[in-house]
């Protein structure tokens, strides 16, 4: 008898626990349609990024003029803070609670797509493709789901920045940066042997983008496996490799995160960096004495294109409204009064005409961001949407471990695309 | 006489029950259940049976961390377990001042493991307190890589944790030192002792247990350690990740939207029985010591 309940005891644990496993599918409830049809009205959510409170009053005027213009609609927003928001979605993805409207970059969207959870905006609004631009379009383009998956909202790029102030000291000329990794090198030589190497202009070690950049094909063409493992992406890492065997990099770009050049930088350690368009912006408040100094320029090859965009929950029961909602937030007028507030750049073809992003103020701040939006027409995203964490952190070591010496550039890129490849099958 | 129901015993451990299996019984079933699935956290869940640890076993990432875990525990245990003894035998007196001293040594356990490791990032880095020094004394022409060289960076985070972890086993040391009683000093000096005689002979006995409740306490921790290695390489666990401890593994495959929780769970089981060997093996070397 005791047997009997320890079994039935163990049987309902073990149903619980598989229960308990994440098994539960993100079904369509509309049985995979995309054309949105009805009246737009009735309540519609949606969840924004770290907005508040710095842009409350943008975007509930955003919203309040949606409102005006769909008198049958109540919006409803959420904010989100910035630490944690990936698991927020994960939570809301995995209980069927998100919202109608919800802020995803690309790479937080594929994993949803893959479970279905997210509407086909395209197919809803076949506009789309005409009035944003195809970059940001692109995005959410994702390779074995045809579809298109977001509104994109907002863009930013690289640009390089350089102490003028260094570079004169050292006799460079910050008019004439380096705009190759050769010349790179050759003027990081120079600044490491007039200041002693105190300083540093080589400040980064490369990533994935680098490899994009230097014509490496990252993934296959259907998404299902890497293939930067190229004798052309290894020479690449050479190059590196006796860059930093000759202390043209500081040793501490081996262990650097997302910034850490930026904060180099800023710190005076390192001559050169790169950041968003709104860059001298930030340096003003870390460095005011630095700030003046920066000197922006071009990134060099293809810019990285970062977007953000809206995306519509395919569990929507008010997908009309949820439709007109992202595009409304998203649309020229509205993107370029956020624009107007905090330095991004907008995702729409009509903002391409916008003076206030193509004429510079004659700042150093005001030539970054011109430099920053003509940028964006040849700007591209270099790291594919199926990079997760931990592929990047594994890239980023074997990358690490090939400058430092530690192993051959060709065994250092084998090993991390066999070790993604592994992640991206299971 | 009252009459007992055969549910009163089931009542009032009830609530003990329930807690025990919502907050320990499943959590450790369902990592069991999780570690033989390729769960995500969006779904996915089907069972892959041994795949995970088959995976585990010959993933050279895992043998680099717990090649690192073993080599914490080998450099922290007799550190920890002897050095807060001795200092506690030191500010063990009653002297004028002691508790300046004892406030003192105990400071660094308050201090969040993540500020402590930041502060010491910023002495130990490349441009730090102590490779300026050492260049301005002109001791050194290159810093000397404590923060990017794989085993400098782990003695850094060894000197960290034991640096930390001193003044809070010197505060276990000290109330077990309070119960070693002092009659028994006293006879031994009696009878000619000396210090070291004394320490050996009635001190050590007098805090077996609590040396060994410390080895196992250093064991657990020295195996789990993350925050000291996470601040110090900035999240990236050394060039090539060669610093990485199994927990930093663990986060490294579980976080985010395409977290590979079957396999995170499948190290996490690995971990715990990496863990409990050694505190077996300590448990048996008190019993002998015991007998």
């Amino acid at each position: 008898m005791r047997r009997y309940w320890a079994r039935l005891a163990a049987a309902a644990l073990a149903v619980a626990t598989l229960a308990g496993c994440g098994l539960g599918g993100g079904g369509s409830p509309d049985g995979g349609s995309t054309a949105v049809g009805g009246e737009v009205k009735g309540k519609v959510s949606l969840q924004t990024w770290a907005l508040k409170p710095k842009f409350t009053d943008y975007l509930q005027g955003v919203i309040h003029a949606f409102e005006k213009e769909h008198p049958g609609v109540q919006v409803e927003w959420l904010d989100q803070p910035g630490d944690g928001y990936a698991e927020k979605v994960i939570s809301q993805a995995a209980a069927g609670t998100l919202p109608d409207v919800v802020n995803l970059p690309p790479d937080f969207a594929l994993p949803l797509v893959k479970r279905d959870m997210l509407l086909d905006v395209a197919g809803a609004d076949p506009k789309l493709a005409e009035e944003y631009v195809a970059g940001g379009v692109d995005a959410y383009r994702f390779a074995g789901h045809p579809g298109t998956y977001g509104y994109p909202w907002y863009l930013n790029t690289d640009v390089n920045y350089w102490n003028g102030d260094l570079l004169t000291r050292y006799g460079l000329d910050p008019r004439k940066p380096p705009t190759t990794l050769d010349e790179l090198i050759t003027q990081a030589r120079t600044v490491k042997e007039r200041s002693g190497g105190t300083v540093h202009l080589m400040s980064r070690k490369p990533g994935l983008g680098d490899l994009a950049d230097a014509g490496v094909p990252l993934m296959s063409a259907d998404g299902r496996g890497f293939t930067f493992n190229t004798p052309e992406a290894a020479a690449l890492l050479d190059r590196y490799r006796d860059a930093f065997k000759e202390g043209l990099l500081p040793q501490d770009v081996l262990t650097d995160k997302y910034a850490g050049n930026a904060k180099l930088f800023t710190s005076g350690a390192a001559a050169w960096t790169t950041g968003g368009g709104n860059f001298i912006t930030g340096l003003a408040t870390d460095n005011p004495s630095l700030a003046p100094k920066a000197v922006p320029s071009p990134a060099m090859g293809t810019p990285p294109l970062y977007v953000q965009g809206l995306s519509v929950a395919r569990s929507s029961p008010n997908k009309a409204a949820a439709v007109a909602l992202a595009r409304w937030v998203t649309n020229a007028e509205n993107q370029a009064a956020f624009a107007h507030l905090t330095s991004i750049f907008p995702s729409t073809r009509a903002s391409a005409q916008d003076p206030y992003f193509s004429r510079s103020d004659g700042t150093n701040a005001g030539d970054a961001k011109v430099i920053a939006f003509t940028s964006l027409a040849k700007a591209r995203v270099l790291q594919p949407v199926q990079v997760d964490g931990a592929m990047s952190d594994i890239v980023n070591q074997q990358i690490a471990l090939a400058i430092s010496g530690g192993t051959t550039s060709r065994q250092a890129l084998d090993t991390a695309v066999a070790r993604c490849n592994q992640l991206l099958k299971g | 006489m009252t009459h007992r129901r055969w549910y009163t015993p089931w009542l009032l451990v009830g609530p003990a029950v329930l807690w025990l299996a919502v907050f320990n019984l499943w959590p450790t079933a369902n990592t069991v259940v999780l570690s033989l699935t390729d769960a995500r956290p969006l779904g996915g869940g089907h069972f892959t049976g041994l795949a995970n640890f088959r995976r585990a076993l010959t993933d050279e990432q895992l043998v680099d961390a717990l090649v690192n875990s073993i080599v914490y525990l080998v450099v922290c245990l007799p550190l920890l377990t002897l050095l807060p003894l001795l200092l506690a035998l030191l500010v063990e007196r009653k002297l004028p001042g002691i508790t300046a001293f004892r406030t003192a040594f105990y400071t660094p356990v308050i201090a969040s493991a993540v500020v402590v490791a930041l502060i010491w990032g910023w002495v130990l880095d490349d441009r730090g307190l102590v490779n300026g020094l050492a260049q301005e004394l002109g001791a050194i022409t290159r810093p000397v890589p404590f923060l990017t060289d794989r085993w400098l960076l782990l003695l850094s985070a060894i000197g960290l944790t034991v640096w930390k972890g001193l003044g809070y086993y010197m505060v276990i040391y000290l109330s077990a030192l309070g119960n070693v009683g002092r009659e028994l000093h006293e006879a031994a000096a009696v009878d000619g002792a000396s210090v070291l005689r004394r320490f050996w002979h009635v001190t050590l006995p007098g805090v077996r247990s609590t040396m060994l409740l410390v080895s196992v306490l250093i064991s657990v921790s020295a195996l789990r350690v993350f925050s000291e290695l996470y601040v110090l390489s900035d999240g990236t666990g050394g060039p090539g990740g060669r610093d990485m401890s199994v927990v930093m593994l663990i986060q490294m495959y579980s976080r985010g939207f395409t977290g590979h929780l079957g396999y995170a769970s499948a190290l996490s089981l690995l971990l715990l029985a990496v863990t409990v060997g050694p505190m077996l093996l300590l448990l048996r070397f008190d019993r002998r010591a015991a007998r």
